[in-house]
């Protein structure tokens, strides 16, 4: 009853969508005003699809195994709380929360924009309805969350226990906050091209749109990393895996966008790279999806892969991308010029080099990602790209970047003389002795680092001074960049210090280096509700004789037959230790890894600065209205 | 001329990436194990689990019906979960459940079948592991879904309720 | 014959173009100092010399081939076809075990001897490396 009720909603709320673009056609021709019934059906489809959202929530509550999806993903003896976010936790019920989470967005932009022109909400509303079209196909015909299973089996199969976890449970519902903000950017921006809209106050309202994915993405980024730190136990929080790459493209063109968004604000240049970045933000965020999707990609976390879904989303990203840029090529008309010429020493400058840098990280990354496949269809060879390449490429790009962005933000729009020259060359020969003091203690590549982390040091001294200077004209930019020094302070202080030690230990042995000791004391057994626990207790032992007690965990879970180990994790303002156990079928021996890792936990905080300088912006921005 | 010119090239650049992607996508049926299936059952021949007498591949499957062959031992814990589908699947009339006993001890296997009772219509030994390694077996337990000599489906890792499901469809 | 601003933009063009050119350059030349080719034990056995570049294995941990010591695992990796002993100190994934796929990384010493600096393993029970089902199959 409920499987129908849900699979009905998604089926009226396509027919819906059709009407809409009916209505939408009509009212561009016929009407001066925004037809009223557009609004009432856009909140009726969303409606209907929240209660689609519902029925499969409920399905998942009452473990009703004959839908397929609760059968593939649940299983009796789960806690409540993992009942309710396996969900998501799969590839049909994350559409359909990737559904829902697209037509709410299209319902608050209808609800900010009352005073945009009619044609403008007009055109974004027929194109935001594409994509949701697309994805109501692709849900129903090749994903459909509410297939029956008869007969009902008594038992399901249950949601991956790497997948049963807090952060992990939240972690995609604000990443998908996130893709699908670009969307509404995507629509937007084609209809204001269309509507031929593409103007300051445009800007200044996609904007908002803008840093508000920002956040959402931003968070959801380090969600996932917190969640790779803890449960993978591999003790890092970035490996360049696919998938995470995948996030992190949007990421880059949403960061290009906003600030050049702000030059096209203010100078009312740049305008079809804004046009360009803001069809891009969408599009890779599409292309992540294929990527992840279709199985195309070899990540240690991809979805259950189907060809056939894979061939439906590429289809629709491309019909996408060549609409996008049909439109873009007969449509724009770059007309408003302010005119006035452009100086190497302005703000504008600085900001377009630094955008020049994130493209550049940018297709880094994109190349990286995709290069595999490219090298598989052509040479049919099979390879993986590795860590070392993005390092390479980007680190000592990192450098000017860090610079520019210190100095950039103290220059005037359109003509300026850096005033306080004498302060910032200061500025840069303490960083630079001050990096040159602590790399001469620690021993790995020194000129390259002492470089990088002076720059790093640059930045965030300057931007520190900025911050007690109390100037708010640039509060939120100063955050950001406050909070992105410090990120990039903690990344390298974590990679220079990081410690760890692997070693093979059976019960009652001991591990004995020159600087610590560790002893493998006893282990415990136990069994909790949908698994088998191991818990390891170890006493590490520093040579200045402090004792630490860490209890890494394996947990044996029973449906599906998968072991997990949980890292012990201590950690402090300076310094975490991490400590996972693992151990191999018929073996005494137990596998163990201990590490410590310094500044880890000032890598979330940095990131989470971060955000705050996105949502100080948003608040300023209304304030000022 | 230079407006026509950039567009268009960007259309082919899009247009190249796709072909691209779309083999790319081909390529990706490795995932499935459908290019496993329709291949022929290994010939071979193996020593009887209840008198050590030989039997050759073509004695075994000689009849035109469904044949189920599992692959088990009685030192693998997932076996012993799977154990009740086989017993479920043994029930159908028209499938044979074949047992190939993976590097077992007797004395533990014939334990093992007392406790969880015998679904098998035949088992074969394979003491040292080789028949396995023949039939392309990636670990234990394993079954294959064999007619007319072809494999129509192999289960890697033991049943569960979906694989059953699938079983009984095909042999329907 | 041109004016001065429509010189400037020819400058400007040429050089972003450049710049374009080095940058595709110097992507495709780390690309391809920094790729991981993957192999199966069969490939190993039909290669000529022994490169000294990072390579992946894939295959299957063959039976009862695990052994363990305080420092380091050493096993066998077999595609069916060939065999090739492995020997890893580092982290074991929790999914490493006898009979399943396994992928290392690392550097041959030999055609018979492999030293690995990582092992990689999917978080899923049923899993099997894509290259490794291509591997074990194409015997």
């Amino acid at each position: 009853m409920i499987n129908l009720i849900g699979y009905y909603s998604l089926i009226i709320g396509l027919v819906i969508s059709l009407s809409i673009v009916f209505l939408s056609i009509k009212n561009l021709r016929n009407s001066e005003k925004f037809d009223q019934r557009i609004t009432v059906s856009i909140v009726t489809q969303f409606f209907l699809v929240v209660v689609s959202f519902f029925s499969l929530i409920l399905s998942f509550i009452n473990s009703d195994f004959s839908n397929e999806t609760v059968f593939n993903n649940s299983h009796t003896t789960e806690p409540l709380f993992y009942k309710i976010t396996g969900t998501w936790g799969n590839h049909e019920g994350s559409l359909l929360l990737w559904l829902l989470v697209l037509t709410l967005y299209l319902l608050i932009f209808l609800f900010r924009s009352k005073s945009q022109p009619k044609d403008y909400k007009i055109f974004t509303t027929l194109f935001q309805q594409i994509i949701v079209i697309g994805f109501f196909i692709f849900l129903i015909k090749t994903s459909n969350p509410f297939n029956y299973i008869y007969p009902t089996p008594n038992e399901g199969l249950g949601l991956n226990p790497i997948l049963q976890d807090p952060a992990l449970a939240i972690h995609p519902p604000i990443l998908y906050l996130g893709y699908v903000g670009t969307s509404i950017i995507f629509s937007s921006v084609l209809g204001a091209i269309c509507a031929d809209q593409v103007s300051r106050e445009w800007a200044s309202h996609i904007k908002k749109w803008a840093v508000t994915s920002w956040i959402f993405l931003t968070f959801g980024i380090l969600l996932g990393s917190i969640w790779a730190y803890y449960e993978l136990g591999w003790g890092g929080f970035w490996f360049w895996d696919p998938v995470e790459n995948i996030s992190l493209m949007p990421w880059l063109a949403l960061v290009t966008l906003i600030h050049c968004i702000t030059v096209f604000e203010k100078r009312l240049i740049l305008s079809s790279w804004v046009i360009v970045l803001s069809i891009s933000t969408f599009t890779l965020s599409m292309c992540g999806t294929f990527l992840v999707r279709s199985g195309i990609l070899n990540s240690i976390h991809t979805f259950a892969n189907d060809p056939e879904r894979g061939l439906y989303i590429l289809i629709f990203l491309f019909t996408l991308i060549f609409l996008s840029i049909l439109i873009f090529i007969f449509f724009f008309k770059n007309e408003k010029k302010e005119l006035g010429s452009i100086y190497w020493m302005s703000k504008e400058t600085s900001i377009l080099v630094n955008n020049w840098f994130m493209m550049y990280f940018l297709s880094v990354v994109l190349l990286g990602t995709t290069y595999p496949i490219f090298l598989e269809v052509i040479t049919s060879d099979k390879i993986s790209v590795g860590p070392p390449f993005y390092h390479k490429l980007i680190l000592p790009f990192l450098i000017p970047f860090l610079i520019a962005m210190a100095i950039g933000p103290k220059l005037k729009w359109i003509k300026s003389n850096l005033k306080n020259k004498i302060n910032l060359i200061l500025f840069f020969i303490i960083s630079f002795l001050i990096s040159f003091l602590i790399m001469s203690t620690i021993k790995v590549k020194f000129l390259f680092n002492t470089i990088l982390l002076s720059s790093a040091f640059y930045l965030f001294f300057v931007s520190l001074k900025d911050f007690f200077k109390n100037k708010i004209n640039n509060f939120s930019q100063n955050i950001a960049h406050f909070g992105f020094s410090l990120l990039i302070l903690s990344i390298l202080f974590n990679n220079f210090l990081s410690k760890e030690v692997i070693t093979n230990l059976k019960i009652g042995e001991s591990f004995q280096s020159k600087d610590l000791k560790i002893s493998f004391e006893s282990l415990n057994q136990n069994t909790i509700s949908n698994y088998e626990s191991l818990v390891g207790k170890f006493n590490i032992e520093n040579s200045k004789g402090d004792t630490e007690i860490l209890y890494p965990e394996l947990r044996i879970y029973n449906q599906p037959n998968i072991v997990t180990s949980e890292a012990d994790i201590k950690i402090s303002l300076w310094s975490d230790k991490f400590m996972t156990m693992n151990y191999v079928n018929n073996q005494e021996y137990f596998n163990i890894r201990y590490q410590t890792k310094p500044f880890m936990i000032w890598i979330w905080i940095s990131t989470l600065i971060i955000t705050i300088g996105g949502f100080t912006s948003l608040l300023k921005k209304r304030h000022e209205n | 001329m230079k407006i026509r010119i950039l567009p268009s090239l960007l259309i082919i650049f899009f247009f190249l990436i796709f072909i691209i992607f779309y083999k790319g996508l081909k390529n990706t049926n490795s995932y499935t194990p459908v290019t496993n299936s329709k291949k022929l059952i290994p010939n071979f021949s193996a020593n009887l689990f209840k008198n050590e007498k030989m039997i050759s591949s073509n004695e075994i499957f000689k009849d035109d019906k469904f044949y189920l062959l599992n692959i088990w031992s009685s030192w693998c814990v997932p076996c012993r979960e799977e154990h009740i589908y086989l017993i479920e699947l043994g029930k159908k009339k028209n499938l044979d459940i074949i047992g190939l006993n993976y590097k077992d001890k007797k004395k533990n296997a014939k334990k093992f079948l007392l406790d969880l009772n015998n679904p098998y219509n035949i088992i074969i030994l394979d003491k040292n592991g080789t028949l396995a390694i023949e039939w392309g077996a990636f670990g234990v337990p394993e079954t294959f879904l064999i007619h007319k000599k072809k494999i129509l489906k192999k289960i890697v890792g033991p049943l569960n309720e979906r694989s059953v499901l699938e079983i009984k469809k095909i042999i329907k | 014959m041109y004016g001065h601003k429509v010189k400037l933009r020819f400058l400007f063009i040429f050089v972003a173009l450049t710049i374009l050119a080095l940058t595709t350059f110097l992507i495709l030349k780390s690309l391809e100092e920094n790729v991981i080719y993957f192999q199966s034990p069969s490939d190993i056995k039909t290669l000529n010399n022994v490169k000294k570049e990072k390579i992946r294995i894939g295959g299957m941990v063959k039976e009862s081939s695990i052994e363990i010591r305080n420092n380091e695992v050493n096993f066998i990796i077999t595609d069916l076809n060939n065999e090739l002993n492995v020997s890893y100190s580092g982290v074991i994934p929790n999914l490493f075990s006898e009979g399943k796929g396994v992928v290392a990384e690392g550097y041959l010493k030999d055609k018979n001897f492999f030293v690995a600096t990582k092992i990689l393993a999917k978080h899923d029970e049923n899993y099997m490396p894509p290259e490794v089902k291509e591997a074990l199959q194409e015997k």
